[in-house]
């Protein structure tokens, strides 16, 4: 039944297919933020991590921001260059 | 006051930076809003993975996360049910018995279905009280949202009220339900990444697992063992918590909220639509990890929840003393955007369920009838401004109601909890006829009305609020299907012939399934062993 209504639907606007790959913005917001707090961590000093427990976690959780936004670009440009258009 | 915490040009940045980039993704997505469906159901056409996250995040709203931070700290580990009971089963549920309904019927709404399977006046009397809840709702996470970066952040009022309220219409206007959907996915992640750090922190302060242990009293660290009668943190017996919360409340909400369920119904296919509600169980189960665990260490590193101050401790700040207490500068930033996103994905949800029920079941049903699709994707971009602005008015309304949590569950219980019976009596049973839909939902929510006015009255009496809020989605739920069945008994039934793809039993099953390592059953039968283990475990 779904079928019949599905095939006689205009494919129109958002129905063209996946419209934005989400990915992309994930993937870049995450990253950036990595990269940002990476660099935060590198260059601030030990004295301002007495709160968290004395852990540069700027620095941790920055490279593992980067790592999952490259995870989320990556997975983006394999999968547009699969495409064959 | 001063505030509470003091942000710098890194924190200041990364809030900018996600703020950007939302406005972006809805500006980008404004090209493809051409039809009605586009802009009110994302074209139907988003892969599960994408729905299943939106899903999930519509309900993980700001408020959501501070409440039951503050309800972890009060009740301890107790505060677990509003997850494995209170929202697995009916998510499960959800998607593989009333989902084929929903999207097999291809209706775009969850009052359209009403209007399907019952009548006109069901579905009138649905969708009119689904939009001012919707509002209300909007509102309260908008004051929220405003109270709490003042107190947090010093920022004034009307400001945040305002700013966080144009930002949400732009991308909404723009993008629809789509930037709404997009935002919340983006927001899963923010708020895991986060809230994590305070986690580990916590858990590295005071030993883990075993510093609980140690540390806390024996009632706050199980979930099952002190239901025996209702002499326990929540006040709430075993009863009250799996028929109340467990059964009533939870799949009232999860599976007639047409603020989740349009997530589902923004899928691709039918397979999606299912899969939609299950795999959002999965890292649902997870969240008492960014809820639990902070409101216990709270308990344990703060010395405003110290055993001396707890009578006067106020719960609902215990998830931004926590901030203040572990982040450095840069992370700060980071968990203070999460919140801001899920604020305004709270609003944005809440928004784009709001604009198509007003435009398809108020405007397009009492209003102007059979007008053109471009008529009403442009009333649905004014119902965007005006569902805003009437937020914002509602925002100075509601700060008379001092847990946020009760409250929200307060309005559900009036509305949600009796039309779970009146989606399972017109799933499951072919006899329910059209006036019994109406009257059985009719009663059920004045019955909740009713027993809410004797309960402040101080005629009921219960061991706590939340415990009248239980009951009370009990015997409003019990009103619903008891009238609903009486009435369909003595009043004219439907030919079965209408009711096809709308009721179990006169729908035909899907003959192509997929696979079975893609099937929901599968999935949701794993969701559902999950929960029990967890259950056991933290008993």
């Amino acid at each position: 039944m779904n079928d019949k209504i599905e095939a006689g639907e205009q494919k129109t606007g958002m129905s063209q297919g996946h419209a934005l790959d989400l990915k992309l913005p994930i993937g870049w917001l995450l990253s950036g933020y990595g990269a940002l707090l990476t660099v935060y961590g590198l260059v601030t000093k030990k004295e301002m991590y007495a709160i968290s427990l004395g852990i540069n976690l700027n620095l941790i959780w920055g490279v593992l921001m980067l790592a999952i936004g490259g995870g989320f670009l990556l997975t983006a440009f394999l999968k547009r260059n699969k495409k064959p258009d | 006051m001063p505030p509470v915490i003091t942000l710098n040009a890194i924190d200041y940045l990364i809030i900018g930076a996600y703020i950007s980039v939302m406005i972006l993704v809805g500006y980008s997505l404004k090209k493809y809003m051409k039809t009605g469906e586009d802009f009110f159901l994302s074209g139907r056409s988003l892969p599960g993975w994408i729905t299943g996250l939106a899903f999930l995040s519509a309900n993980l709203g700001a408020l959501e996360v501070i409440g039951m931070v503050a309800n972890s700290a009060k009740y301890g580990i107790a505060t677990v049910h509003f997850y494995w009971v209170g929202a697995i089963p009916a998510m499960v549920f959800l998607g593989i018995f009333m989902m084929p309904f929903y999207y097999g019927s291809r209706v775009r709404t969850v009052p359209e279905y009403l209007k399907l399977r019952y009548n006109e006046a069901t579905r009138g009397l649905n969708a009119i009280s689904f939009a001012i809840m919707t509002v209300l709702m909007s509102g309260i996470s908008l004051y929220a949202m405003a109270l709490l970066f003042k107190i947090m952040l010093g920022w004034p009022l009307t400001q945040s009220i305002l700013f966080a309220a144009v930002v949400v219409l732009l991308y909404v206007f723009w993008g629809g339900l789509s930037s709404s959907i997009y935002n919340e996915v983006i927001q899963f992640f923010l708020i895991w990444l986060g809230l994590l750090p305070i986690v580990f922190l916590g858990l590295k302060e005071v030993g883990g697992f075993q510093g609980f242990v140690a540390k806390l009293q024996e009632p706050l660290l199980h979930s099952v063992k002190y239901l025996g009668t209702s002499n326990n943190p929540l006040g709430v017996d075993w009863f009250g918590v799996v028929m109340g919360l467990g059964f009533v409340l939870s799949f009232g909400y999860w599976t007639t909220d047409f603020l989740v369920v349009q997530r589902a119904l923004a899928s691709k296919n039918i397979n999606s639509a299912r899969m939609t509600p299950i795999i959002a169980s999965f890292p649902k189960m997870l969240v008492p990890i960014i809820v639990v665990i902070p409101g216990l260490v709270a308990l344990l590193v703060l010395p405003e929840f110290s055993q001396a101050a707890l009578p006067t401790a106020d719960y609902n700040s215990a998830l931004i003393l926590l901030m203040k207490h572990y982040l450095p500068n840069g992370l700060l930033g980071l968990a203070i955007t999460a919140l801001l996103a899920s604020f305004m994905s709270g609003m944005a949800g809440n928004v784009t369920a709001f604009n198509c029920i007003w435009t398809y079941d108020i405007y397009g049903t009492y209003i102007k009838k059979g007008k053109p699709d471009a008529h009403y994707l442009r009333m649905g971009k004014y119902a965007t401004v005006f569902g805003i602005a009437l937020s914002v008015g509602t925002a100075y309304i509601v700060q008379s109601f001092p847990n946020l949590m009760d409250y929200m569950q307060l309005i559900f219980s009036f509305f949600n909890a009796p039309l779970f019976a009146t989606f399972l009596l017109g799933m499951f049973w072919k006899g329910a006829t059209a006036w019994g839909g109406f009257w059985g939902l009719l009663v059920g929510i004045l019955t909740a009305a009713g027993h809410y006015i004797l309960y402040r009255a101080g005629v009921l009496t219960y061991h706590s609020d939340m415990a009248a809020n239980f009951y009370q989605a009990i015997w409003a739920w019990s009103a619903d299907f008891v009238v609903t069945i009486a009435v369909s008994l003595f009043t004219v039934k439907r030919n079965p012939k209408e009711l096809a793809g709308l009721v179990f039993g006169l729908t035909a099953k899907p003959t192509a399934e997929a696979r079975w390592y893609a099937r929901p059953a599968v999935w949701g039968i794993l969701a559902i062993i999950v929960a029990v283990i967890l259950n056991v475990i933290f008993w």
